[in-house]
């Protein structure tokens, strides 16, 4: 498909990252903690997967590849506005939900997001790309372009960081589990 | 094993990060450590919980602003990748190459040091290893006469000297050979610098330098 998009059949592009277009959005959102960002970031990772799709490596996973894109994207045009704290409003925006959907995803996000602030920015990199995203290691430290050793180091503490930070903000979760 | 040097395992070990042979240690020290396996748990626990709401948060784009961003982007072109005939060699070639040119520079080095002679002595294992002169006492009137070295580009004389030979012709008898004067040429293998050096009896000296 990379070849039909390199030989003039730019239609092809949207059916090859089609099956991404998710997992980017949330990934940025995740990052961003903003829903306008995070659309400029899934949009700005596109454009640029089309522009230099003639760079890409058939050797490696077209996903990988986007999101070392993103990941690029995010720490240029992300982390300017990362701090603003404009992310309460999602859930007006997915109007595909119903109200209840909606009202439950929120406080999923919300959750999530609340224990997210409590990490530095690297550390939330590798958390939601491993952690999250089921990366291996190997292909977290490809997709930031860093050692497997730094993941580990940044991956132990934000996982020391999550368990203090849910036991102290969602105690009842870990009471449950006893 | 303390559980200090354990606990910095524990939240490796928690996400299945942790290699095979750490994994068997920390284990074995969990069965008998509650307070670590309590860590482990809550580590667990709070992952779990954190995968289960990032669950619940998958977000989709809108239809219509997701076909206008496709349409935005099938309006450009592709870049052409130029692919330079130097980025073309892969990241392995690039590491043996700059290793096998280490190599060959060492091995240089080490051959440069093993065939090129060996360093110009210094000046003072010249003088140590230099057999001594006899000495031959010059006597007043020879002092006299003495004649200085050709290749000295000037010379002072010195009233002090006059002065001294003043003082030697009032002294002992001409036959009778004792050391008036001495003079010595020191020559620099390296930079060729000379040093004569005159003394009189009273050890007093002169210096020239070329």
């Amino acid at each position: 498909m990379v070849e039909l998009v390199l030989g003039g059949q730019t239609e092809a592009f949207e059916p090859l990252v089609t099956p991404y277009r998710k997992l980017l959005l949330t990934l940025a959102y995740r990052l961003s903690r903003n829903i306008e960002e995070a659309k400029e970031i899934s949009q700005e990772t596109l454009l640029r997967a089309f522009r230099y799709l003639g760079s890409f490596d058939r050797r490696r996973s077209f996903k990988n590849w986007l999101l070392q894109i993103e990941m690029n994207v995010w720490r240029s045009l992300g982390e300017r506005a990362a701090d603003e704290g404009t992310l309460r409003e999602l859930a007006a925006w997915n109007t595909h939900e119903d109200p209840e959907e909606r009202l439950a995803g929120k406080e999923a996000r919300e959750k999530l997001l609340t224990c997210l602030d409590g990490l530095s920015p690297r550390e939330r990199e590798v958390f939601l790309l491993r952690d999250i995203e089921g990366r291996s290691v190997k292909e977290t430290a490809e997709v930031l372009r860093t050692s497997p050793i730094s993941v580990r180091v940044h991956l132990s503490r934000a996982r020391v960081k999550i368990r203090r930070l849910v036991k102290d903000r969602f105690p009842g979760l870990m009471e449950a589990q006893r | 094993m303390s559980c200090s040097r354990i606990r910095k395992w524990i939240p490796l070990y928690a996400g299945a990060d942790l290699p095979a042979r750490k994994a068997r240690r920390l284990e074995m020290h969990l069965e008998r450590c509650a307070d670590c396996r309590t860590e482990v748990e809550e580590i667990k626990t709070a992952l779990d919980g954190i995968r289960a709401f990032a669950n619940g948060e998958v977000i989709d784009w809108p239809v219509a602003e997701w076909n206008g961003l496709m349409a935005r982007v099938k309006s450009e072109r592709p870049k052409q990748h130029q692919v330079s005939r130097l980025g073309a060699i892969p990241r392995k070639a690039w590491a043996y190459g700059f290793a096998i040119v280490l190599v060959l520079g060492v091995a240089a080095l080490i051959l440069r040091s093993i065939l090129s002679p060996p360093a110009s002595p210094l000046l003072s294992e010249i003088i140590s290893h230099t057999p001594a002169q006899p000495f031959r006492s010059l006597t007043i009137d020879e002092a006299a006469f003495v004649s200085y070295p050709q290749d000295i580009p000037f010379w002072v004389p010195r009233e002090q000297g006059e002065l001294d030979r003043a003082v030697l012709a009032a002294g002992p008898a001409p036959e009778k050979t004792t050391q008036d004067l001495m003079s010595m040429t020191l020559v620099s293998q390296e930079t060729g610098l000379k040093v004569h050096w005159t003394f009189n009896k009273n050890f007093e000296w002169e210096e020239k330098k070329r």
